[in-house]
């Protein structure tokens, strides 16, 4: 191997060489800005300072399936402080005077949506232009603040559209710190429910920033050529499977009501959610800007509860809308068949040491499963019930979606519970407890607690020969440069169901309607035909919840529709009429539809 | 000990002493305030810090290099201590774990270790009987200084890392190694960064076989070099295109804080702006309005040669190169004097330490080099950097001091 060592006085010239090159740049580079460039570098600091200004992106709009909008934006002013210029005693003294803020709550907002010195953190959104034009005229006095230009999400009102398009508000400390927001920037606004959290990175777009030159009197002189400006990128739009008159006409016709509750309408063969309101609900704009404490009390304290998002995290007995489950399981494990007359009815019967009542004392008597749903006989389901046992009834129900999340593609929605002997073992104590427990649940009371989004999920599928498509929101993204894309539906449960049981369940629920003795006869109109199931969920704090869950037309579904009305009573009073009434107003506008589909925005 | 003081290089300490006094004056200007007419205490301190620096200088002065060299392990060993420690009870500053806070005055780990790191390698350097080239011996002082570099890029500390490896770099090279053996061992990083295109990599490598079939490094030796070469390249579009577009921003600024436009990408144009500003004569003391207006960030530490170019002009920044070319060449003709090879190594390194923290500082006020956040030796504010600065000139005084021993 060849050895390269050198001598010393080889290093020393080397070393020297190098130290001379490397003093040569240094020198050239000071020539350079203070001797060549001197003119315009001097001129630049005479008057002039850079500032860096961030450019919000304009938040993607959300639009109804229609393309009619749901949320847009208005322009409003943002006033922050550059921690960097800002003068200590001067500068927050003065602007919270201006702002009429107390200065700790200011400093509390700079220190939260600080990001680095020289760039502004926001400390108060949503204001006019007479708060700005005193900016403007005496920015002097107000030495490191500065505003810029910022759109306010607005939400179309009394829809109830928050329920599905949330809100959106700043940050938290919290969120910053979690790795999902990890590159979000502290003081920036982001969606915290619904759409506009699910879908908060196709609407929000990417930030950019530009450079602009300050006068020493701190007014805005214009951009600086020195540096470029990365323009920010828009958010997308999205269109939604909401049907914006659907959803509005279906909010005014609960809101004559007066009572609290949820609405669910889903287009059984792709799961679209044509309509989904929780009620009471609450005006989604008061989260935009900043929400005046005394608002926010009022909601939170408001008994009616109306940040419960109903139709997702509303927790209740199904009632005896959950009997076509009952009567599904017991066809498919071969136990009855659509023929067979089970014991007679005569408002009740005794099983063990107690006497299960039916819901009509006058009684129903001996019945087929036709008569049973039609009439919603309580002892027909009993006696299935008590033959399935509990562990069999329990599989067929988690088969059919209960006890666990639908997926629909916003947060908060909740599972439920569904009992079974390990459920009953763990709750009571092993064998402590009535295996009749199972005569409850089969008509759907007792332990078993349901969504209304679970229940129209399960129509869903009886609706369309067993398969659900997952309940979702978003129909399509608009980009930026005008494309688009189509969401794909999903099956995400197939019914444990030969179709031989669902077409006896839905000549059962057509009955329900149009039958001599259906229970919601009253909603028969001479159109089309409804197929449906009222129900009422007895409530140990009050008057029953009235439940109807229904689809038309019966033979071609093109919507499945779930009512469910707080302490109103029967099903077939409340409900159903409500249902019906929502079903009437979109099949009657599908059909007007038809004729013209608009394509266009509108407002 | 008894020392001839007339011996000393007096020459030297005045130098040094010149710019941390002028130092301290732009400390001064740096932190004045117009509207009360004081400045800031930063200046009192840096004074403190300056007299603190002298007495350890003082002190250093009287040692025999025998007992530096003895307690070089001992030093080593302390820093990699301390380095551990502040990544979990330091104190950070934009995100990075830099330094203890004990009462009133701030401790950076990292001047320590560079004090150890210098120490350590010139004495394994000079002690060991292992040929320049050999393996073994570009092995132990590799570890010696990767085992350091580790915590630092923990904290993250790009810049110091980067002057950990050049002194290891520097060292070889003084102590007999060729310049083409350390561009070998180099090359597997830049063909890390030439990589970045296939047509640039394509000629980077033809370049580096071409370099090692004419210099006939040895088989095993060359083997190596292009097979690390040849990985280094092809891992790296392949984890790059793995990563998402934040973690390559993030990469991205980490190498070349510069490119933030909202942090350091600001701080570039504001010290163009002043330095280029100041012309041939400045704006004159206390009357730089970037400094003055407080448009210039770091004006105190980091930028103060910014300041400097302000308020005093071309003049004044070429008054500062020169002083410190004067300790470049006093530095460089003491380590070629210096009999000993442990003297010659120190005075070497203490010669590279202040170079690469002047030359990156300097290239980094005029948007030459990234943003690393390495002080300006003598002039930038820091306590622990100051004393640094005076012990690595203390240590050269000692090397010609004593250059006829063995």
């Amino acid at each position: 191997m060849p050895s390269y060592i050198i001598s010393k006085t080889a290093r020393v010239i080397i070393a020297g060489g190098l130290l001379s090159i490397a003093l040569f740049i240094l020198i050239g580079g000071l020539v350079y800005h203070q001797l060549i460039r001197y003119r315009e570098f001097f001129e630049q600091s005479e008057s002039n300072r850079i500032r860096v200004q961030p450019i919000v992106p304009k938040r993607g709009l959300i639009l109804d399936r229609h393309r009619q909008v749901i949320a847009d934006n208005r322009l409003s002013f943002t006033v922050s402080i550059v921690p960097f210029e800002r003068v200590a005693g001067v500068t927050v003294p003065r602007i919270s005077e201006l702002l009429d803020m107390d200065s700790l709550t200011v400093e509390k907002k700079a220190a939260a949506n600080f990001i680095s010195k020289y760039i502004p953190s926001p400390i108060r959104r949503g204001l006019g232009p007479d708060i700005i034009s005193i900016l403007e005229e005496r920015s002097k006095d107000y030495p490191g603040v500065t505003y810029s230009v910022e759109s306010v999400r607005r939400y179309i009102e009394h829809i109830s559209a928050g329920t599905f398009v949330g809100h959106v508000g700043e940050v938290s400390s919290e969120e910053i710190k979690s790795p999902q927001y990890r590159d979000y920037r502290p003081g920036s606004m982001i969606g915290k429910e619904g759409i506009e959290k699910t879908y908060d990175r196709l609407l929000r777009g990417i930030e950019g920033t530009e450079y602009v030159e300050i006068s020493a009197r701190g007014q805005i002189v214009g951009v600086y050529e020195g540096k470029k400006r990365i323009p920010a990128v828009p958010g997308n739009d999205l269109i939604l499977t909401i049907d914006k008159d659907l959803q509005a006409f279906a909010a005014a016709a609960f809101d004559s009501l007066g009572h609290n509750g949820a609405i669910v309408a889903i287009d059984p063969q792709n799961g679209e959610i044509l309509a989904l309101a929780s009620f009471p609900y609450f005006d989604p704009n008061l989260f935009s800007g900043v929400i005046p404490p005394e608002v926010w009390q009022a909601v939170v304290a408001d008994t009616n509860h109306p940040l419960l998002n109903r139709p997702l995290a509303g927790l209740y007995p199904p009632g005896s809308t959950i009997k076509l489950l009952t009567a599904g399981a017991a066809l498919q494990s071969g136990l009855v068949t659509d023929e067979d007359l089970l014991k007679p009815c005569y408002g009740g019967m005794q099983f063990g040491n107690r006497y299960f009542r039916c819901w009509d004392a006058a009684g129903h008597g001996r019945l087929n499963i036709y008569g049973a749903i039609e009439q919603s006989c309580d002892v027909y389901f009993y006696q299935v019930g008590q033959i399935m046992g509990i562990d069999s009834w329990s599989v067929f129900a988690g088969q059919c979606g209960f006890g666990k999340k639908a997926g629909i593609d916003i947060p908060g929605e909740l599972a439920g519970d569904l009992p079974s002997s390990a459920y009953y073992d763990t709750l009571y104590g092993p064998s402590n407890w009535s295996p009749n427990l199972v005569l409850n649940l089969a008509i759907g009371q007792g332990e078993l607690t349901v969504t209304p989004l679970q229940l129209a999920q399960f129509y869903c599928g009886l609706a369309n020969y067993g398969r659900i498509y997952r309940p979702h929101l978003l129909k399509g993204i608009i980009f930026p440069d005008g494309s688009s894309e189509e969401i794909a539906a999903v099956v995400s449960i197939t019914l444990p169901f030969s179709q031989k049981t669902i077409s006896i369940l839905s000549k059962a629920l057509k009955l329900v309607v149009n039958g001599e003795h259906g229970t919601a006869r009253g909603i028969r109109n001479k159109k089309y035909e409804i197929s449906g199931k009222t129900g009422t969920a007895q409530n140990p704090h009050g008057e029953d919840h009235s439940w109807f869950v229904g689809f038309a037309p019966s033979d071609a579904p093109e919507i499945v529709v779930t009512t469910l009305v707080e302490n109103a009573g029967h099903g077939s009073e409340v409900a159903a009429p409500l249902a019906a009434k929502v079903i009437n107003e979109y099949l009657s506008h599908e059909m007007n539809q038809l004729a013209g589909s608009p394509d266009s925005i509108k407002r | 000990m008894a020392i001839e003081y007339r011996h000393l290089e007096w020459r030297l300490i005045i130098v040094a002493l010149a710019l941390s006094i002028l130092g301290i004056v732009l400390i001064y200007s740096a932190q004045f305030d117009a509207t009360t007419g004081k400045s800031l205490n930063f200046y009192y301190k840096q004074i403190i810090w300056l007299a603190v620096a002298l007495f350890g200088l003082a002190v250093l002065i009287h040692l025999p290099l025998r007992l530096i060299d003895f307690f070089c392990y001992l030093l080593y060993g302390l820093a990699l201590v301390l380095l551990l420690l502040v990544l979990y009870i330091g104190h950070s500053k934009y995100g990075a774990a830099r330094w203890f806070s004990l009462g009133p005055v701030n401790v950076t780990p990292s001047d320590i270790a560079k004090l150890a790191l210098l120490l350590t390698l010139s004495r394994f350097l000079a002690y060991t009987k292992l040929p320049p080239e050999s393996k073994r011996r570009l092995f132990i002082s590799a570890a010696l200084t990767i085992v350091l570099i580790l915590p630092i890029l923990k904290q993250p500390d790009l810049g110091t890392s980067v002057v950990f490896a050049v002194l290891l770099f520097s060292l070889w090279f003084w102590s007999g190694l060729s310049p083409v053996y350390i561009i070998l061992i180099v090359s597997p990083f830049i063909s890390l960064l030439a990589a970045f295109h296939w047509i640039t990599w394509i000629i980077y490598l033809v370049l580096l076989i071409t370099l090692i079939l004419f210099l006939k490094p040895g088989f095993i030796f060359g083997f190596f070099t292009v097979a690390a070469n040849l990985a280094f390249g092809v891992i790296t579009p392949f984890f790059w295109n793995r990563l998402a577009d934040y973690q390559q921003q993030r990469i991205l600024t980490f190498l070349d804080p510069g490119r933030d436009p909202r942090g350091a990408g600001y701080q570039i144009i504001q010290s163009k702006i002043a330095l280029g500003s100041g012309g041939l004569f400045g704006k004159g003391y206390l009357g730089g309005s970037q400094s003055q207006l407080r448009f210039l960030p770091e004006r105190h530490t980091d930028f103060i040669f910014s300041a400097l170019g302000e308020e005093l002009g071309f003049l004044g920044t070429m008054v500062v190169i020169g002083l410190f070319a004067y300790i470049f060449y006093m530095g460089i003709k003491i380590a070629a004097r210096c009999r000993s090879k442990f003297a010659s190594n120190l005075a070497w390194g203490a010669v590279t330490i202040l170079f690469v923290q002047f030359f990156v500082n300097i290239g980094m006020t005029l948007g030459l080099m990234p943003v690393t956040g390495l002080p300006l030796p003598f002039l930038s504010y820091g306590g622990t950097s100051l004393v640094l600065s005076w012990t690595l000139v203390g240590l050269l005084v000692l090397c010609d001091y004593y250059w006829t021993e063995y």
